[in-house]
């Protein structure tokens, strides 16, 4: 099983706030805050770490029928960023999420996976329009749209 | 709080980050915030915020992790109140 991902960053700096009081800490644990706080990119780091939550859960809600807005429970556990290209891992309930994330100036999209190393996954990010919904006929694995973006995950 | 103020004060909240209008004007307490209202799931941290302040309520994690429907919003408001 699959989960993608994808934040629009234009979106998220119209709809979202990251620095009123009380966000970050909702979110983010005190190790993820740490991150965001420390990176060069605040903004990026904060989507980028979402990204990943967002992209495990997908998979974890799915499997066990659960539904929650429980950031918390969905820690970043490691990441390494090199140039654009992310790999990180994300845990829920003693469950490892194996991710992997892009870097743009534009979106950041992650797909998460409980495999290790990653088995081939194929990503197709394209603009997304709400009335047209004849990408389903592509059975992707996982679909997740933010903003100007529409991101189709097959395996 | 009755029931219908406090509803009433829900959906002025939820506006603000609801990106299904028409499912707005049929706001009631079986509405879901992210199935029927599409909230983007990033803001319904801002709703949990914007009821904390509005309320004068802490939300803590456990309740947090259920406020994705107007009634689990409205049952965890009312208790809080209740406790205060």
């Amino acid at each position: 099983m699959i989960g993608n991902d994808i934040v629009d960053l234009r979106q998220a700096r119209l709809e979202s706030n990251w620095r009123r009081k009380g966000y970050l800490e909702k979110l983010f644990c005190p190790r993820e805050q740490f991150w965001i706080l420390e990176a060069s990119d605040q903004t990026q780091m904060v989507w980028l770490l979402w990204s990943m939550k967002e992209s495990a859960y997908k998979i974890h809600s799915r499997r066990k029928n659960w539904r929650a807005f429980a950031p918390l429970k969905l820690i970043c556990q490691t990441l390494e960023i090199k140039g654009a290209l992310v790999t990180g891992s994300v845990q829920c309930e003693n469950i490892t999420f194996f991710t992997q994330s892009i870097l743009s100036q534009h979106f950041i999209h992650t797909v998460a996976t409980e495999q290790f190393p990653l088995p081939p996954i194929k990503v197709n990010i394209s603009g997304y329009n709400p009335m047209d919904t004849s990408y389903r006929n592509t059975e992707p694995a996982t679909v997740s749209h933010h903003g100007r973006y529409l991101a189709l995950a097959y395996t | 709080m009755d029931r219908s103020v406090l509803l009433s004060k829900l959906k002025v909240i939820v506006a603000n980050y609801s990106h299904d209008k028409d499912a707005l004007e049929y706001f009631n307490e079986s509405t879901d915030f992210i199935k029927d209202l599409k909230i983007n799931s990033a803001n319904l941290v801002d709703v949990v915020l914007d009821v904390e302040e509005e309320f004068d309520i802490e939300i803590d994690n456990l309740s947090m992790e259920r406020m994705v429907n107007v009634s689990a919003a409205m049952e965890i408001i009312s208790d809080k109140l209740k406790e205060k």
